[in-house]
């Protein structure tokens, strides 16, 4: 039996801890990992939790991310609950055993550390490694503090693991801007955590030796269509209920609230930003700065990300007049990844807002709440219009000319 | 066999077997409930030109042909050799190669031949050979 | 909403004080963030952590900061360091030094008209914990000159949080503390 740990009502932990902590409260039986920056803690407080006796399972050490992964898909198709970390170059290495899991319907759940891809290097945040997921048929679940990262990476498990749903998820954190930032997270205590997540109830495991099962089986064009279909039919129908059926009992247990999509005061907002990540957080900042002013400003935070909560988001934004899509990735020859999102939604609305691009953050590169107060100048200037009245794509914060473009002059 | 996209198990999984098995390695194969999904239930007779009859008569049960047999498809029983599972066999002939009797117990023929009538006229031993 | 900012080298321990502080002000009810730039820095290059505390969740997640403190940790840091950018009129300058803080002020100008208070937390920390970690230190200095907690209660505070260290390292820790309490002006 594993041990367990004694933690204050509040703990001062960062999200790397706090991850870390769920996978404790979890009961993880496979950690297949090989460390990367920023999320290298999060597997290296697991390795220490199990070398203490606080978790009873196995740290797998291999030598690559491709490899952790593939370790991880091993163990869960064997029938163990599992899970990892990975960020960026490490995340890349992985995609394509992402979607040998999520093929498989596998219910890992990895923990995303997001981090810019090179070259050139670097270390800190964005969201380059997130968005190269997008297609690879995981639930997406953002973190925008290192409170969303414990509480969310329990949901994770009663969410995947549920064998209508049998999906992979990741659980996206910024690099460093959460990963590494310290505050009050209030935990759960050992046993209401583990009730919560639950017992792992194994599926179509491969050590069940009465039920002998193949997984990883090639289908050419007679077969293929039909199992992509079933997998994206069960994303599309089936993953939204459940998730908002999880965030229910979480709120339940903690009074925590999560939604698929996380709005700030979007009831009477004229004008907002949407946003993944701690910036959800700074802008409500400039919001409350905004509203004290009399401007009816309002933020959306992408809560899942996949599967893309459209109907969500298209009521949520629904009486606004202008909206600013912010992409914290180069999109390297088009719009941002979310301004496509939000196109899409947008396109199917009868008062549709006027929208624009911003590209942010590339790197771990600050945006700060003057930022945002510029950003809304623009919208409320746009609002006042109906039209655009900048270019649609702007760069935020970068050294250099004023970047911008698609100017719809 | 043509499932709509809703009919299969979730993650393109296949089960070797209908029902759940106990001892399986103690059931032999053609007594195991395999299911549609299994090899087993397929064929690759046509695969074969030539196919391997087996001649009791000279055959010593080394089991050679049984561990070379790349398909499984010699049929042993309590370590005599029985025949050949010409469902499964791909009419390779490594099984009258590793054949080392003499003469052989195994040998390649035309897939359409009667075995009948090749047993009636299998090869002598061959003296130079034994001599040698 | 009150704002931080430490001036370290890598490896003196101004994470690890960013977040005992952060530890010790949570246990009262109040919010805390506590983060650090990093890049790829080796043991001795200067860095950078920061501090903020308020009454409700602090939403805010931007780098930028001007720093209600200003604690420097190595005295070099004041002459290779900017460690006045984005200050305030009122920021107040903690900084560890062997001068006092006249002559300080006389070796770098700039911090000429700042409310600045020196004490020597490297040698307190050598003379008391053994090791030129000064963080704890400056945490006694920092709760004279904010006067944000009673240093007993703070000391009592801190203990916990140094928990699984041996208990001759926690008892020269809070002589450091209350050291660096005393001898800060």
């Amino acid at each position: 039996m594993a041990e367990k740990m004694e933690l204050r009502d509040v703990e001062v932990w960062d999200g790397n801890m706090a991850a870390a902590q769920a996978l404790r409260q979890a009961q993880i039986d496979v950690v297949a990992a090989y460390p990367i920056t920023p999320s290298t803690p999060i597997v290296e407080n697991y390795a220490n939790f199990l070398a203490n006796g606080y978790i009873d399972g196995e740290f797998v050490m291999v030598e690559s991310e491709h490899a952790a992964m593939s370790g991880c898909i091993g163990a869960s198709a064997a029938g163990g609950r599992v899970s990892t970390a990975t960020s960026s170059q490490g995340f890349a290495l992985m995609v394509e055993t992402l979607y040998q899991a999520s093929g498989m319907r596998l219910p890992i759940v990895l923990n995303v550390v997001n981090r810019a891809l090179a070259s050139p290097l670097n270390v800190n945040g964005d969201h380059s490694d997130m968005y190269l997921g997008r297609d690879s048929g995981w639930i997406q679940i953002c973190a925008f503090n290192a409170q969303d990262a414990y509480d969310l990476a329990l949901c994770a498990f009663r969410i995947g693991e549920d064998h209508g749903i049998r999906l992979p998820v990741m659980v996206h954190q910024d690099g460093f801007m959460t990963s590494h930032t310290a505050m009050g997270v209030r935990t759960l205590t050992d046993d209401v955590a583990y009730n919560f997540v639950g017992e792992f109830k194994p599926f179509n495991a491969m050590l069940d030796f009465e039920k002998p099962v193949s997984y990883g089986v090639q289908t050419e064009e007679d077969w293929h269509f039909e199992h992509k279909a079933r997998q994206h039919n069960d994303l599309m129908t089936k993953v939204h209920p459940k998730i908002k059926e999880v965030f229910a009992d979480f709120k339940k247990l903690t009074g925590r609230t999560f939604n698929l999509v996380e709005g700030y005061h979007m009831e009477d907002a004229e004008v907002a930003v949407v946003a993944i990540g701690t910036a959800v957080k700074t802008a409500q900042v400039a919001v409350e700065k905004l509203r004290a002013e009399g401007v009816k400003a309002g933020v959306v935070g992408i809560r899942v990300l996949r599967p893309f909560p459209f109907n969500e988001i298209k009521a949520m934004i629904k009486n606004l007049k202008a909206v600013a899509a912010m992409d914290r990735s180069s999109p390297n020859g088009t719009v941002g990844a979310l301004y496509n999102e939000l196109a899409g939604v947008i396109v199917q609305m009868d008062k549709a807002p006027v929208m624009n691009n911003y590209v942010y953050g590339l790197g771990g590169r600050d945006i700060t709440i003057a930022h945002f107060m510029a950003i809304f100048e623009d919208l409320k200037a746009n609002a006042k219009a109906g039209k655009v009245q900048q270019p649609l794509q702007q760069f935020i914060n970068v050294r250099g000319p004023k970047l911008s473009f698609l100017s719809q002059e | 066999m043509n499932k709509g996209w809703n009919e299969f198990d979730a993650g393109a999984i296949l089960f070797t077997f209908n029902e759940k098995v106990g001892n399986i390695s103690e059931i032999h194969s053609e007594d195991r409930p395999y299911s549609p999904s299994s090899s087993f239930t397929a064929s690759v007779s046509d695969w074969r030109i030539e196919k391997p009859v087996f001649n009791k008569e000279y055959c010593i049960d080394c089991q050679f042909c049984w561990i070379y047999c790349p398909d499984v498809s010699i049929i042993s029983r309590d370590k005599k050799m029985v025949g050949v599972d010409y469902d499964h066999c791909k009419g390779c002939g490594i099984c009258v190669e590793v054949c080392p009797t003499n003469p052989k117990s195994l040998m390649m023929v035309a897939e359409g031949k009667d075995e009948e009538e090749v047993l009636a006229a299998w090869p002598q031993k061959d003296q130079e050979k034994n001599n040698g | 909403m009150l704002e931080i900012r430490w001036h370290s080298r890598a490896g003196q321990g101004a994470v690890t004080g960013a977040k005992g502080l952060a530890d010790v002000v949570s246990t009262t009810g109040k919010y805390v963030q506590a983060f650090a730039f990093y890049g790829s820095a080796k043991r001795g290059a200067a860095m950078t952590a920061y501090n903020r505390v308020d009454d409700s969740e602090i939403l805010n997640f931007e780098k930028f900061m001007k720093p209600d403190y200003v604690l420097v940790i190595d005295p070099a840091l004041v002459y290779s360091s900017d460690i006045t950018k984005d200050e305030k009129l009122d920021t107040t300058f903690i900084i560890t030094t062997p001068m006092s803080t006249q002559e300080l002020i006389k070796s770098q100008p700039k911090l000429e008209g700042r409310r600045v208070f020196t004490v020597d937390c490297i040698a307190i920390a050598q003379e008391t914990i053994g090791k030129p970690i000064p963080n704890t230190p400056m945490l006694g200095a920092f709760m004279k000159i904010s006067g944000m907690y009673d240093i007993e209660f703070f000391k009592e505070k801190i203990t916990k949080v140094l928990g699984k260290l041996p208990q001759k390292i926690i008892d020269a820790n809070m002589i450091a503390i209350q050291r660096a309490y005393d001898e800060v002006k």
